[in-house]
């Protein structure tokens, strides 16, 4: 490519020179011009000049990373125009989506494209995870990405579950009202973290601009930051892990031969850019054709029954039918994600990245553990719903111990011996072993939260699906 | 590389054009849409409101906003006409110098902003019939305005008294404006109080003027200044004054008209009365230990239709009495007053001590006929029982002895329009012991054979309505019912009952019992658990065999 022309180029004339600020001249025609592109581009520069041509593969990544970005940029845009339209104080605020509804030019659009894609967003960032997981993506150098992923998904779930407050509607106001009482049963500092969330002691006026303000500022503020730095160390780690077959695994390591590089424009952008177009189109049909739900007003004094949480954390509502509230709300999920986010630190394993599922092995061991943990979870759930009455067995203990500490033991003694089983008969090594267990554990979150979703009727209690009436 | 290439990029265009079209066809509806949504909208709110308006609004502005006494109708085309920020603040803060209190909460009233845009909308665009309906189904019927006809004797009578004129001026307009909340002869009603009371008498003329011309703030009593004329304000006055001059009775309690009767009204009255009200009321309205006698002389001479459909509507406080607006519409009330009304000509004098003698007649087994037959020894029905009857009774509940029929049972167990005749004998024992006085004749053609003419009295209808309902829900089992079974009503109540056995309240109904799991164990269900239970073990086969596969019991693996 040539001398770049400024605007100072007293050769061009007036409309070249302004057009020459705004933007690139022309295409560039050789691979070195694309790679100067990429470089010289504010956006574009997130990408590397050249990317390894196998990370290019779609059924390695299936484009979850990307999609899970381009969601953010979709809230971004659909709530910054949703937010000139909303007042968070409570009656308006219900009074400006139905305003949305009945005479803003596309607001019921925006609205549903807006909802549709932070439900989506909460399933993709799930299925990002559990491909880096599955293709052990997360271990080093990617360790510090891993948590940066972990915590990102909890400020998603945060993003979600402050919006859905915001319609100030009945299905609002009762799935926020079940999800902060959880807040409560943190020991010691529950009730003032409660009363820090809520601006009081129940959900009302003041909590819906606390969530306003979460929603609107602090957590995509939040996002934005982490997603950069997510970016960022995704070119600083190396790239994507490069997906490998279990061939390639066994073999000896062949780094000899340079990797085939190409340059990023076209080869990615190109893929990048469809992937966006057609999700863009997915989610604007999705938005024509599917109304967000709202019912309504917040009422204070009609409670729905069954009053349910949104349904991502319907897996912890269902958790909350089986243990003791500090156990199940508190104790369970700060475990689980702790072991989450340093999976890096005790998977010390380092090889077998790329492959998904590790091995052969490890896929049919995966098969395996989805299938022991289908069919264990819901028939914990029968048992403990039905059979199971530890407070009344154990009059005299704690309900924190005889309904929380105890169950919980002897299900982690289930899952060691699950553990030690497989062992003993597949001779799993630590490697595996993780794999079975985070499988076993991510299945049984799956048909919880089923349960919680689909079989929970009147009373919290089990129903089949259809035998339930809608919540009155 | 090309081919993926290709396809590639007519996802792209595809998708490209997808939202090009997409936005401009959505863009093309967008005003149609909004249009609808706002009309929609206003459905809504609208439906919201009268339920709102029922609850608050109709004591004054009537049913279907037709305005009562000196309040305002709102069913008018001014109100239709008038701007939603006049009607807010109307609503929200009141009328000075009316009886419109303010009803927004910022202003000290029970409703929100948002319910009283609701109410907006309802005065400026709502079809008042349906209105109505609401009030009807919500038992808020508000009290009728009602004017009276004075006594004309007194009129008369005043008319020849000097100074008589104003008097009786003052009397007919009390009745006619008045008498609704002040009541009959100025005793006062729970709305406004007594005004034929010294208390009252002894107040200036100018405060009572005062009263009447500007009302009182912060209750029902209005300003009538407007809706009445100079004269007769003078005049009210001077009978609130001279009340003691008047003598009881000149101004009555208003007499309504009947209830129209036809045919149809009350065929269906009957089904209704026999799945509605029978229960407590007994099926000849004799009254059960649960409910007091309708088919009596005096309780029907005493009530008129009004004071019944009321009844009906409202139900009765403190007792076991519900309100049926909510379950039953206008129509269906007014044919239930028809049907209790049929009775009067030939209701017994004295309340029927169907409760006393032989037991109350749901306890009276299968020997209700004939016993009943004997209409001179209630006491005696036992004994006249047939085998079958006796049977039946002894398979009865340990609670209920049969025969002797003294229990005071709960009986709840035992709806009659729970036993279709073809119960299993397991949950005949559950319920108690009515039962058996609709299975035995609906079944055994030995009861029927029992009921003599005497027994016309009582027994066919309960038979009757009991047939009518073993007809409707009861597909077998039962070798054709007795002909006179199948009298005019049997058809019309089986096609009614499908309609009202959902309405019946769940107080009445027998203790549920929760369906237990085998019997909601459906296709679907089985499905559901075929597929938990078949799903985990072809993965867990998979697994294992491809476990096999890779040599697992060979050697520990070498991947590492």
């Amino acid at each position: 490519m040539s001398r770049k022309i400024t605007s100072h180029d007293p050769a061009a004339g007036f409309f070249r020179r302004l057009r020459n600020t705004l933007g690139p001249k022309g295409m560039p025609t050789d691979d070195r011009g694309r790679m100067r592109m990429v470089l010289d581009s504010m956006i574009l520069h997130i990408h590397p000049a050249k990317v390894d041509v196998r990370t290019l593969r779609f059924s390695y990544t299936w484009g979850l990373g990307g999609l899970s970005a381009l969601l953010v940029v979709m809230l971004m845009s659909t709530g910054v125009l949703l937010e000139m339209n909303y007042t968070p104080s409570p009656p308006q605020a219900y009074l400006d989506i139905l305003n949305l509804r009945t005479n803003v030019w596309f607001g019921e659009l925006i609205r549903n494209i807006h909802h549709w894609s932070a439900n989506l967003l909460v399933v993709v960032s799930i299925l990002h995870l559990l491909r880096v997981f599955f293709t052990g993506a997360y271990r080093p150098p990617r360790e510090t990405n891993w948590i940066i992923g972990v915590v990102m998904l909890l400020l998603v779930l945060g993003a979600n579950f402050t919006g859905y407050l915001l319609p100030w509607d009945q299905l609002a106001f009762w799935a926020i009202t079940v999800g902060t009482s959880i807040v409560e049963y943190v020991p010691v500092v529950g009730s003032w973290l409660s009363n820090l969330l809520l601006g009081g002691p129940e959900v009302s006026a003041n909590t819906l601009l606390n969530f306003y303000a979460l929603h609107i500022s602090i957590i995509p503020v939040s996002i934005v930051m982490l997603m950069s730095y997510h970016f960022w160390r995704v070119r600083k780690d190396g790239g994507l892990s490069v997906p490998k077959t279990t061939a390639e695994l066994a073999a000896p390591e062949e780094e000899t031969t340079r990797p085939e590089r190409v340059t990023t424009i076209p080869h990615l952008v190109r893929v990048e850019l469809i992937w966006a177009v057609t999700w863009i189109a997915v989610m604007l049909t999705v938005g024509m054709l599917v109304a967000a739900p709202l019912e309504g007003i917040a009422n204070p004094d009609i409670s729905p029954n069954p009053a349910k949480a949104p349904w991502y954390f319907m897996g912890l509502q269902e958790l909350l039918l089986h243990f003791h509230p500090v156990i199940a709300a508190v104790l369970i999920p700060v475990l689980a994600l702790g072991a989450l986010a340093l999976l890096p630190f005790y998977d010390i394993s380092l090889g077998s990245v790329g492959v998904y599922f590790r091995s052969w092995r490890g896929r049919y061991l995966t098969l395996i553990a989805t299938s022991l943990s289908l069919f264990v979870t819901p028939v914990w759930v029968l048992v403990d719903e039905f059979a199971l009455h530890w407070t009344d067995w154990l009059p005299g203990w704690p309900t924190w111990i005889s309904n929380g500490l105890l169950p919980l033991s002897l299900l982690l003694l289930g899952f060691y011996t699950l553990q030690a089983a497989l062992r003993m008969i597949f001779k799993t090594n630590p490697e595996e072993r993780i794999l079975i267990g985070f499988t076993y554990l991510f299945v049984a979150l799956i048909v919880l939260t089923i349960i919680g979703i689909f079989f929970r009727g009147e009373g919290m209690q089990l129903f089949w699906p259809w035998e339930i009436v809608p919540a009155h | 590389m090309m081919k993926t290439n290709r396809v590639e990029i007519l996802i792209g265009m595809i998708a490209t054009l997808l939202i090009g079209t997409g936005l401009l066809l959505y863009a093309l509806q967008e005003p149609q849409r909004l249009v609808m949504a706002q009309a929609a909208q206003e459905q809504s709110d609208i439906n919201d409101a009268m339920t709102l308006y029922a609850e608050n609004c109709t004591i004054c502005h009537g049913m279907a906003g037709e305005g009562i006494g000196s309040n305002p109708p709102l069913d008018n085309e001014g109100l239709r006409g008038t701007d939603d920020e006049t009607l807010f603040k109307i609503i929200s803060r009141g009328l000075f110098g009316t009886s419109m209190p303010a009803w927004n909460q910022e202003d000290g009233g029970p409703l929100s902003d948002y319910q009283v845009g609701q109410l907006v909308s309802l005065v400026q665009a709502t079809d008042w019939q349906a209105v109505q309906d609401r009030v009807v189904n919500l038992g808020l019927v508000p009290r009728i305005p009602f004017a009276a006809d004075p006594d004309p004797e007194v009129l008369a009578l005043l008319a020849e008294m000097p100074g008589g004129e104003t008097l009786s001026l003052g009397i007919t307009v009390y009745a006619q404006e008045c008498v609704a909340c002040h009541g009959a002869d100025g005793v006062g009603t729970a709305l406004a109080p007594a005004l034929n009371d010294p208390l009252v008498s002894e107040k200036t003329w100018e405060e009572l003027e005062r009263i009447i011309r500007s009302g009182v703030s912060g209750t029902l009593m209005a300003s009538w200044e407007n809706a009445l004329e100079d004269e007769e304000i003078y005049a009210v006055l001077t009978l609130l004054t001279e009340w003691d001059q008047v003598p009881a009775g000149a101004i009555p309690a208003p007499d309504f008209g009947p209830i129209p009767v036809t045919a149809e009204s009350l065929t269906l009255g009957e089904s209704l009365f026999a799945t509605s009200c029978s229960f407590c009321h007994g099926p000849e309205g004799q009254g059960t230990q649960r409910a007091p006698s309708l088919n009596v002389k005096g309780f029907l001479e005493d009530t008129n239709d009004q004071a019944l459909q009321q009844i009906i509507t409202l139900g009765v406080s403190d007792t076991s009495m519900p309100a049926w607006g909510d379950r039953l519409t206008e129509a269906e009330i007014q044919a239930i007053v028809g049907f209790i009304r049929a009775w009067e000509p030939d209701a017994p004098e004295v309340a029927e001590p169907a409760r006393s003698g032989g037991g109350p007649w749901w306890q009276t087994e299968g020997n209700t006929a004939p016993g009943q037959g004997g209409q001179g020894g209630r006491g005696g029905q036992g004994n006249s029982g047939n085998a079958a009857g006796e049977t039946a009774a002894a398979t009865q509940t340990d609670n209920a002895p049969a025969g002797n029929g003294n229990n005071n049972g709960n009986g709840r167990g035992g709806a009659w329009w729970q036993q279709e005749g073809s119960q299993p004998p397991g949950q005949q024992q559950q319920n108690t012991t009515a039962q058996a006085s609709e299975i035995v004749p609906a079944e055994s053609p030995v009861a029927q054979a029992a009921t003599n003419e005497a027994a016309n009295a009582v027994a066919p209808d309960a038979t009757q309505q009991a047939l009518a309902m073993a007809e409707h829900t009861q597909q077998d089992g039962q070798g054709g019912p007795p002909e006179w079974a199948g009298q005019e009503s049997g058809a019309a109540s089986s096609e009614q009952s499908g309609h009202v056995e959902g309405e019946i309240p769940p107080f009445l109904l027998p203790d549920e019992q929760p369906l237990s799991w085998s019997e909601r164990m459906d296709e679907r269900a089985w499905l559901i658990v075929a597929a938990a239970i078949i799903i985990p073990i072809f993965l867990l086969v998979v697994g294992f065999l491809g476990m096999l596969r890779t040599g697992v019991f060979r050697r520990r693996s070498s991947v590492m």
